[in-house]
């Protein structure tokens, strides 16, 4: 439509959501960027410093290196995962077990990761020292770092890539077949081709989750080897030196924005992947891409990858239910005492705001994915790149801009539970905004139009026929809402107070005071808590899908 | 349920779309029409004739450049679609997948805010109305192609709009329903006397529709009347082309006298309506519709009412109760359609035959 802020409607809600975003994202990057270019008068003192020092040098080279090979090991893993859960004719419950391995990392606390290979290959640790007698393994530095996260975040890439190896219509394939391709030259000739896409962007998302990622090298990078993320948050914790932190962002923000872009515009240039869901399930034919070595190879890579995930879960178990793992393993079941008598604040407070977001972000992800899929108004495309910022950006930057913008009035919000909220709000909605969109692309816009044309204004529209059909991305988004609130630390570490803590900080706390007991009790719980809530919430998914609704994507896409 | 038909008017209405990086396309130029009340008109043409874009911006789903737009007295250009008191059929239904049957018709009504009593009385009669009495409680995931769009007309009308809108309605349906419900259409549009604008591009299901239909091309109105009056005196080439079959073959005129002109055809002559402009000797084509030829022996004279050309079978389509030739005629081919084949035989590919024409049946393409 020409002129479409006539409407009644649209044009408050748009209103509504540019202030939003204008407060709680734009304004606190625009006091970041003052205090790292603003000494009474334009200054490039504050960055010019910081690279002639080592450290921060060798982070900056530390993080951009460290980001690169846990993408492409990530990326290679995830591969590996994808082609065997969907190619592989592997039956059912091997399949949910893969992918219920899979998902621990991604629901996990921060740290576990790191806890656990601490616990598996540190100075002391049971397969190093007590399984191989090993003394010299140094699991601080790079590799210790490498192999937690790519541990991590090789899950992120496994579910892009298994969408999109899904996606690639067997007809294809089985055509290359037909002309007399045999199963080496179709993979490289057409399923690799098609999956490449898919590959890339895998890649991107999962070396800008390694970028961002600020627990696993504060736990495991040790002194040698500093990142940007942990160096930003010792200069602020540490030193107190503001400037100094705001200005490490800068250097984290730059590479962070580029692969952010860089993954939008690949994807609109090639309209998500070549891929195309026409939604019709013809006689789909039995894929037989993969030779009988070639699943043999991935079962024994995926298998020991889900060996070592299970062993370092096992090894967190173990720790949170004996006195001191390693060192006195009689059971006892202090840890858990301490969870639930001195820990139980943060369990409350966590648990009240993670339910606090979800209504609230799975109705900004659902307001803003409508705006920006059907509705036409000036700044449109603004607005959508705006609101994805926070989620872009690494949490240690959008944790200290907000230290800068909300510490003091007018708008002295810092500690308080609103900011947490608007924190996860504004940096995990995302996945539920994408999972509209999903399920808007769906939908006919004649679905709306017909709402219309009986005589109902947009928001009566919105109300009795957009919410209900977006049910399932409501639902996947506040999910998500939930599991990062529980489990997010990087920019809220900079936000919490004694009036309103997280466990996240709690299990911090332990590690930092060698109670990694207590640490791996804390985790325990919390994925335990978020493994219920993906269950519920998988249940309630399997009732939403079972009517006439299109699907919502996976849970946890995006 | 009856509603008195409101009249419906178009006034000089176009709509420009821009195209990135390149000049904007007139989608739909300068269109006037008035739909008289109760009156089924169609908006005929082939895809991008501006048909739709019409369609929508009647609805007011899009806002024209140009022009404006009246549902009976009132000026609705700027009236946003929820205002506009209209009943639209999508072509893919449109029906809300996640409410029943009842609930989809009962949408309208529910935002009207009609008391639930009434609600319940007029679905079940509107359901009745469309021959799906007992659907109310099925998803329209549970219903046939056929069902949805009876249901998407019973959502449209069960509001009483001031008109009703149906884009492409049928043509998802396949080939026998397609007419059943097209039939279907026409008496419940007639039954309830509502002014509707009507949009497809199959000319059988708008000549079995329409009161009147208006032919479209490139966002223009090419020709309004009648069926018949689009089908006899089609007024330009694509016109004749679009309305039926057609033969258009050039002729000279030899005299004008009284009204009448004669015009010199295969060696003989016909006599038609004078166009203003024709003088002895001007050129200009004449429209003979393929029933209208008939195959005769090669060896057959031209009679006196008749005229006749001699050519070669080039090609025959068998489709039970016709044939269709394409007959090779000095270099041009031309189309016949023989009824009745099991009674009157074929004849094969490569004979040689006469084609006669009936004086009578022979028009000229007017073109004013």
């Amino acid at each position: 439509m020409r002129r479409p802020l006539r409407d009644p409607v649209l044009l408050p809600a748009v209103l509504l959501v540019w202030a939003a975003v204008a407060l709680f994202v734009l304004y606190p990057l625009v006091r970041l960027l003052i205090l790292t270019f603003w000494n009474e008068g334009p200054s490039l003192d504050a960055v010019t410093g910081l690279v002639r020092d080592w450290t921060n040098r060798s982070a900056l080279i530390n993080s951009l290196a460290l980001a690169v090979l846990v993408g492409g090991a990530g990326t290679a893993l995830g591969f590996a995962f994808a082609l065997l859960t969907v190619r592989a004719n592997l039956p059912g419950w091997a399949r949910r077990a893969i992918d219920a391995v899979v998902l621990l990392p991604l629901i996990s606390p921060p740290f576990t990761a790191a806890i656990a290979l601490i616990f598996a290959l540190g100075p002391r640790g049971l397969i190093s020292y007590h399984v191989f007698g090993l003394t010299k393994v140094n699991i601080y530095g790079l590799w210790g770092t490498l192999l937690s996260e790519t541990l991590t975040y090789f899950p992120v890439a496994y579910l892009t890539l298994k969408a999109v190896i899904a996606n690639i219509d067997p007809n294809l394939e089985d055509s290359a077949f037909s002309l007399g391709a045999r199963r080496w030259r179709v993979f490289r000739t057409v399923t690799l081709p098609l999956a490449t896409p898919g590959v890339a962007n895998a890649f991107l998302l999962v070396s800008a989750a390694s970028l961002a990622d600020f627990a696993t090298p504060l736990i495991l990078a040790g002194t040698k080897f500093p990142v940007l993320p942990t160096q930003a948050f010792l200069q602020i914790t540490g030193l107190y030196d503001m400037r100094g932190g705001a200005a490490l962002c800068f250097l984290l923000l730059v590479p962070a924005l580029a692969i952010f872009i860089g993954q939008r515009q690949w994807i609109e240039r090639r309209g998500g992947s070549f891929v195309t869901v026409t939604g019709k399930v013809g006689a789909t034919t039995r894929v037989k891409s993969l030779s009988p070595a070639a699943v043999v190879a991935l079962g024994l890579v995926c298998g020991l990858v889900v060996t070592l995930v299970l062993i370092c879960y096992l090894l967190i178990a173990a720790a949170s239910l004996v006195r001191g793992l390693g060192a006195d393993n009689t059971l006892s079941f202090a840890h858990y005492a301490h969870v639930f008598s001195g820990g139980l604040k943060a369990v409350r407070d966590t648990l009240i705001i993670a339910v606090l977001c979800m209504p609230i972000g799975g109705l900004f992800a659902v307001v803003l994915g409508f705006l920006v899929a059907r509705t036409q108004f000036p700044g449109r495309r603004a607005l959508e790149f705006a609101a994805m910022m926070n989620y872009a950006l690494p949490g240690t930057i959008v944790g200290i801009a907000y230290l800068l913008a909300f510490n003091d009035p007018p708008l002295a919000l810092t500690g308080t539970a609103f900011i947490l909220v608007v924190c996860y709000v504004f940096r995990y909605s995302l996945a539920g905004t994408r999972a509209t969109t999903a399920v808007l692309a769906q939908i006919d816009p004649a679905i709306e139009e017909a709402s219309a044309s009986l005589g109902a204004r947009r928001d009566v529209t919105f109300r009795r026929v957009v919410l209900p059909l977006v049910r399932p991305a409501l639902l996947a988004g506040m999910t998500v809402l939930f599991i990062r609130a529980m489990t997010a630390i990087s920019a809220t570490i900079f936000l919490v107070s004694l009036d309103w803590s997280l466990v996240t900080v709690r299990i911090l706390e332990g590690i930092t005071n060698l109670e990694l007991g207590q640490a791996s009790a804390f985790s325990m719980l919390v994925i335990a808590l978020v493994y219920l809530a993906v269950a519920v919430a998988s249940f309630a998914m399997r009732r939403l899908n079972a009517g006439s609704l299109g699907q919502a994507g996976t849970l946890l896409g995006g | 349920m009856t509603t008195t038909g409101t009249r419906l008017q178009i006034d000089h209405v176009s709509k420009r779309f821009s195209r990135v990086g390149q000049s904007t396309l007139a989608a739909v130029d300068d269109v006037s029409l008035v739909v008289e009340p109760g009156e089924l008109l169609t908006l005929l043409g082939p895809s991008g004739c501006g048909k739709t874009t019409t369609l929508r911006m009647v609805a007011g789903f899009e806002q024209p450049d140009d022009g404006r737009i009246y549902i009976g007295d009132q000026d609705v250009t700027e009236l946003m679609v929820y205002r506009r008191g209209i009943g639209f059929v999508f072509q893919n239904y449109a029906l809300f997948p996640h409410l029943t049957v009842f609930e989809n018709v009962a949408y309208g009504l529910k935002v009207r805010r009609v008391p639930g009593r009434d609600v319940d009385r007029r679905v079940s009669q509107v359901l009745e109305l469309v021959g799906l009495p007992g659907y109310e409680r099925r998803f329209p995931n549970q219903l046939s192609g056929g069902e949805q769009q009876r249901v998407a007309v019973a959502r449209a009308v069960v509001v009483e709009p001031r008109l009703l809108l149906f884009d492409e309605p049928l043509s998802n349906l396949d080939a026998k329903l397609r007419v059943q419900m097209r039939a279907e259409l026409s008496r419940l549009q007639k039954q309830l006397a509502i002014t509707t604008v009507y949009v497809t591009h199959d000319q059988d299901e708008a000549m079995a529709i329409s009161d009147r239909i208006a032919v479209m091309r490139q966002g223009r109105i090419a020709q309004i009347g009648t069926a018949e009056e689009l089908y006899r005196a089609p007024r330009s080439e694509f016109v004749a082309q679009f309305i039926g079959r057609v033969n258009l073959v050039e002729g000279r005129v030899l005299d004008v006298t009284g009204g009448r002109m004669t015009v010199a055809l295969w060696g003989g002559s016909v006599t038609v309506a004078a166009e203003p402009g024709c003088a002895p000797g001007t050129r200009l084509s004449l429209i003979l519709r393929p029933e209208s030829l008939t195959l005769v022996p090669e060896t057959t004279k031209a009679g006196a009412t008749d005229v006749l050309v001699l050519g070669t079978v080039r090609s025959r389509t068998f489709l039970g109760e016709k044939v269709e030739y394409t007959v090779e005629v000095a270099g041009a081919l031309l189309h016949v359609v023989t009824y009745d084949p099991a009674h009157r035989g074929v004849v094969d590919v490569g004979a040689r035959v006469g084609v006669t024409c009936s004086a009578a049946a022979a028009r000229p393409l007017t073109s004013s």
